[in-house]
């Protein structure tokens, strides 16, 4: 287990040096001026020139490459190109704001989604299960656009119980949260149902009931345990996505997260932000494929780890 | 037990569908009933909240080139002059100026009264420091190409002092109201170098208390501000909203004061409702449709003119600004100083068919119109598409995002390899002189790109030397009948297809005074007051 530990840390260098590289590649790759983007609207072609050689775009690819991983060897992201602050500066600000409302919104949408799942699948094909699945596909085809107007509409303009927009309390968490998991639980309630609706069908299951178990416990305890496997991993891929930030609950919700800066970033040719971003999104889903891998030995003793 | 997760189920499917339903009908309630109410809202304390649509990039306005961020760094740091609400200069640090015919000098008698925020004296010393920063082309700032020109900056006394210019430059005074020619305390200059960024030091009815790119500024009331009786309110806070909705929202709710802009296609839905009041005013953003003068046809003027016959530029106003502009009648707008009106080429198809006729041009003629990928822009584009279906140019609209925008127009090395047919575009002069706003953009050659923004590859000797001339003498009368001159010629040459001046909406709480937009788009929040 500990020698499993280590050498899936380990790994982690060599993925993230390749990821780095191609990074370094696509941003470059991306048509557009950065000095012109930096140097703004109306400047002159003297502006964009002196904003190049400042910036040190004026250099070799090949150069550029070479001190971009000397100084993240060493630790440093660089300085953003739009604002002159550091990257780890820019991106620090923002991670945490991402992280929390991440685990809020996941924290509900997992809870929400486990218990209407489980009861859709125990109550299939009545009106629970109906009722649970006209839920779910609300929540999967509901512009999160759209329904966090509604809810800033509803709580804040209307009925003034909660902030519109910001980070000042935790009261701010509400309707971000709320908004993003939404979809999040939507699909935890689909695959846990369909997942248990398989394993309750499964001989195990028949021979728990024969041998006189209460029907909770051969749900909770031995149907859940088994169909958790793909639900689990569904929900690690959409930790990771929840991660990277969303540009839509950042705009609506004017969060200040990391997926704003990341399409501010691509926009205006960032390249320091894009790559520092890019990386440590890379870095998340390794991190949750790593945590997922040892979750799925505790849900099913058989998995060995090698 | 079993019964228990049903109902527990169901409750939460049932509070998930009330929320989203509900909301809907929330809000009809409550756009419907404060129809008009006519309410006069109410404010307690005497900070403020203003909402703007993205972040800041930098506190040095020397190294600034948003609109946005210049307004910021406005309330806490001032210029030898500035701008009113019609974009005339007005003395702000300084208290008079003079300069001499050829305006290669400039010379500023100072305000004896002012401080800098730490306590500095403001001085002719400080004035020095400031545009010696900014005329050093090793310093790498963004706005150094303004000031390049100024060959020395001398302190003659105390609070005098005098610029002299490398070559004549009669726009000089307005480039010294730009918001980049704000001045940073020397000491602060000295002390944290570029770092001045981060917490800018100045003169201003304000000062920095703190700024969180991803959550906003702050700043609060200079009690020691020169002009007495100002500022009016204790603290003011900005926030980067970026969604429209979500701004309106914030106004609604009364956590935010002021809000701008105002998407065109919300100012029915809010005004004159929960207290809040939408205020459209004129801006100096001109939209136009450039043509590529180099390219058949649009090298013969009939050509170019029968463009600006064939759209209705009316309809354009109502239909891609939502009302929200007024046509344009010279190619730089009236607060534009040395604007000069010109008479409108009025809607007319058959005058526009019959001059593509003269020119030769054939029905089923293809165009390529070029432009930026916002959902205005676009919308614009497809606009101008219609129109000019009617006269029987079947147009291509190509929306590109502003990389490829950069690669495909603005990085052209070579006039002749320019792919670009139709551009569809907007300028704002930021100087407020019409200098900045016909040079750049029609500037004969050198003004083409990758030099400058002359898409439509104009150069006419005529019209170059009427914009030189504008600029050899600081004498006002000479400066305006050159560019009077040259106004004519470019309306009557055509090298746009003339569209509109933008209007600029901002929304306020009606207790709100003196915070306003100025025509370049700016905001000022000097004379902010709650009543």
């Amino acid at each position: 287990m500990l020698r499993f530990l280590g050498k899936r840390l380990l790994q982690i260098i060599p993925i993230l040096i390749l990821v780095s590289i191609f990074i370094f590649l696509f941003v470059h790759m991306i048509p557009g001026d950065p000095a012109r983007l930096v140097a703004g609207e109306d400047a002159t072609i003297e502006d964009v020139e002196l904003v190049r050689k400042e910036l040190g775009l004026d250099k070799p690819i090949v150069e550029q490459y070479v001190t971009y991983m000397k100084n993240l060897v060493t630790g440093d992201l660089g300085k953003s190109l739009k604002t002159g602050r550091e990257v780890s500066y820019e991106i620090g600000e923002r991670f945490m704001p991402t992280f929390w409302l991440t685990v809020w919104s996941m924290s509900w949408a997992v809870v929400a989604g486990l218990i209407i799942g489980v009861v859709s699948a125990t109550k299939r094909n009545k009106w629970q299960d109906y009722l649970g699945m006209f839920g779910a596909v609300s929540g999967l085809s509901l512009p999160s656009f759209w329904l966090g107007l509604m809810l800033i509409q509803l709580f804040a303009v209307t009925l003034g119980w909660l902030p519109s927009g910001g980070m000042d309390s935790w009261k701010s968490y509400i309707l971000p949260a709320f908004t993003l998991g939404t979809g999040v639980a939507a699909v935890v309630a689909r695959f846990t149902r369909s997942s248990l609706m398989d394993v309750l069908k499964e001989d195990y299951i028949r021979t728990g009931r024969s041998k006189g178990l209460n029907e909770r416990r051969i749900t909770w305890g031995h149907g859940l345990r088994n169909a958790m496997i793909p639900v689990v991993t569904m929900t690690g891929l959409q930790f990771g996505f929840l991660l990277g930030g969303s540009v839509v609950i950042e705009s609506v919700f004017s969060w200040p997260g990391l997926g704003k800066l990341l399409i501010d970033s691509v926009a205006y040719r960032d390249y320091p932000v894009i790559q520092a971003e890019m990386l440590i999104f890379a870095l998340e889903f390794i991190i949750i494929n790593l945590v997922v891998d040892l979750l799925y030995g505790i849900l099913n003793p058989q998995i060995r780890y090698e | 037990m079993k019964k228990t997760y049903g109902w527990l189920s169901a409750f939460v499917l049932v509070l998930l569908l009330v929320l989203a339903g509900c909301s809907d009908s929330g809000t009809k309630e409550g756009a419907g009933e404060k129809e008009s109410d006519g309410k006069k809202a109410t404010k307690e304390g005497n900070d403020l909240v203003i909402a703007v649509a993205d972040n800041f990039t930098t506190m040095d306005p020397h190294d600034t080139n948003d609109t946005l961020s210049g307004s910021a760094q406005r309330t806490m740091m001032e210029g030898l002059v500035g701008f009113d609400k019609d974009m005339n200069v007005i003395p702000l640090l300084a208290e008079e100026y003079e300069a001499n015919d050829e305006a290669t000098e400039f010379t500023f008698k100072l305000r004896e009264d002012v401080k800098f925020h730490d306590g500095t004296d403001f001085n002719a010393e400080a004035v020095k420091a400031n545009f010696d920063r900014l005329a050093d082309p090793e310093s790498g700032l963004k706005r150094h190409s303004l000031f390049a020109l100024i060959e020395k900056t001398e302190v003659v006394s105390d609070y005098e002092v005098k610029f002299t210019l490398s070559e004549p430059f009669g726009a000089m005074i307005n480039t010294f109201a730009h918001p980049a020619a704000l001045l940073h305390s020397p000491k602060s200059l000295e002390e944290s170098g570029d770092d001045v960024a981060k917490h800018p030091v100045g003169t201003g009815p304000f000062k920095f208390v703190e700024w969180k790119p991803s959550e906003g500024l702050k700043i609060e009331k200079n009690e020691d501000y020169w002009k007495k009786g100002y500022p009016k309110v204790d603290a003011i806070t900005f926030k980067p909203v970026s969604e429209n909705g979500s701004r309106i929202a914030m106004l609604q709710t009364g956590e935010a004061d002021f809000i701008y802009p105002v998407p065109t296609e919300q100012v029915e839905g809010v005004n004159g409702k929960n207290g809040i009041e939408v205020e459209s005013e004129k801006s100096i953003v001109v939209r136009y449709m450039a043509m590529n003068t180099l390219k058949e046809p649009y090298n013969d003027v009939k050509v170019r003119q029968a463009l600006n016959y064939a759209i209705n530029k009316d309809a354009f106003i109502k239909v891609v600004m939502n009302g929200e502009g007024e046509k344009l009648d010279s190619v730089i707008a009236p607060d534009v100083q040395f604007y000069s009106q010109q008479e409108l080429y009025e809607f007319d198809l058959e005058k526009a068919k019959g001059l593509l006729k003269d020119a030769g041009v054939k029905e089923g003629m293809k165009a390529k119109l070029w432009g930026g990928n916002s959902s205005s822009t676009v919308k614009a584009m497809e606009f101008l598409q219609q129109q000019l279906a009617a006269v029987g140019i079947e147009v291509e609209v190509v929306p590109m995002e502003a990389g490829t925008l950069s690669d495909k127009i603005w990085s052209v090395q070579n006039a002749d390899d320019a792919e670009l047919e139709l551009y569809y575009g907007g300028w704002s002069p930021s100087t407020g002189d019409a200098d900045w706003g016909i040079r750049p953009l029609l500037g004969g050659a050198d003004a083409f790109p990758p030099k400058s923004y002359n898409v439509s590859y104009y150069d006419n000797d005529e019209a170059n030397k009427l914009i030189s001339a504008g600029l050899e003498t600081a004498d006002e009368d000479k400066r305006a009948e050159a560019y009077a001159d040259v106004q004519k010629l470019l309306w009557d040459d055509a090298p746009w297809v003339f569209l509109s001046a933008d209007n600029t909406l901002a929304g306020k709480k009606n207790y709100l005074k003196g915070v306003y937009l100025l025509p370049d788009g700016s905001l000022s929040v000097s004379e902010a007051e709650i009543e």
